[in-house]
């Protein structure tokens, strides 16, 4: 099966005023899809993951004079999306509200750029890691999504997940048996 | 067609291997699995167009009170 060929790059957002040290318009070019993607994964729903990447992005912006340069500028962005998604989930499972999966079907469909069978088989694999992630423990869940960001060492996804990188290669472990196990379930 | 995933517990990310003759996606350990699917996960531009006009309406950051002092 070939591989559909890398989707053209999102227009850019205006470079940020200048006076705080960050390049916003590169920022966003370097961590939009990752972030992107942790919040898909995380929040379960198109819409809503475009919904938090704007606001994470935001709050990026306006916390940018804040930022300590010590620190790196994905892990910085991570947390704060670590932290949006964190209390949209919260919010929800206090209000039972599930995004359903058959809404970001339909939302997808109308999206061009894919054929309709790579559109399909590439929803088919989404929605059964989709799946497998839901069924694992949430801090499985986010220790697997950060892990698979090659870009993000272990001592940045300790900092993140407030253990040590001991212990995240332990846990670790436990949430490649527990994915697996669940990704299995939904062939 | 469903692909399949071999888990591994390595420490260290594999390579993920594409059996296109039996049109079946093969991957090694979780992380190439989820590594192939964010990269399969385009970025919706509409994030950015969003951004591009909240931002223009938006005032630029000013630095923390300490640090203003620490640049006289």
């Amino acid at each position: 099966m070939a591989l559909p060929p890398p989707a053209p790059p999102p227009p850019l957002p205006p470079t940020a005023p200048q006076g705080v040290g960050l390049d916003f318009a590169a920022l966003y070019e370097a961590h939009a899809r990752a972030i992107y993607y942790l919040a898909l994964r995380l929040l379960g729903d198109s819409g809503r993951a475009e919904d938090a990447v704007h606001d994470v992005f935001l709050k990026a912006y306006r916390a940018q004079a804040g930022f300590r340069h010590a620190a790196e500028v994905r892990t910085w962005l991570y947390r704060i999306a670590l932290n949006h998604c964190q209390n949209l989930l919260g919010s929800w499972q206090q209000r039972n509200i599930h995004p359903t999966a058959t809404d970001e079907l339909l939302e997808r469909a109308g999206s061009g750029g894919e054929s309709p069978l790579r559109a399909c088989e590439t929803r088919e694999l989404g929605e059964r890691i989709r799946q497998a992630l839901d069924e694992i423990a949430p801090a499985y869940r986010i220790l697997l999504l950060l892990v698979a960001d090659e870009e993000l060492g272990y001592d940045a996804i300790a900092s993140l997940t407030s253990q040590t990188p001991d212990a995240v290669r332990g846990k670790l472990h436990r949430a490649r048996k527990a994915f697996a196990a669940a990704f299995a379930r939904t062939a | 067609m469903k692909p399949r995933l071999t888990h591994q517990t390595r420490q260290e990310t594999e390579a993920t291997h594409h059996h296109e003759a039996r049109g079946e996606l093969e991957f090694e350990t979780v992380e190439a699995l989820l590594r192939h699917d964010a990269a399969q996960t385009p970025l919706p531009p509409e994030i950015a167009r969003r951004l591009e006009a909240e931002l223009a309406a938006t005032p630029p950051a000013r630095a923390p009170w300490w640090r203003r002092l620490f640049q006289r």
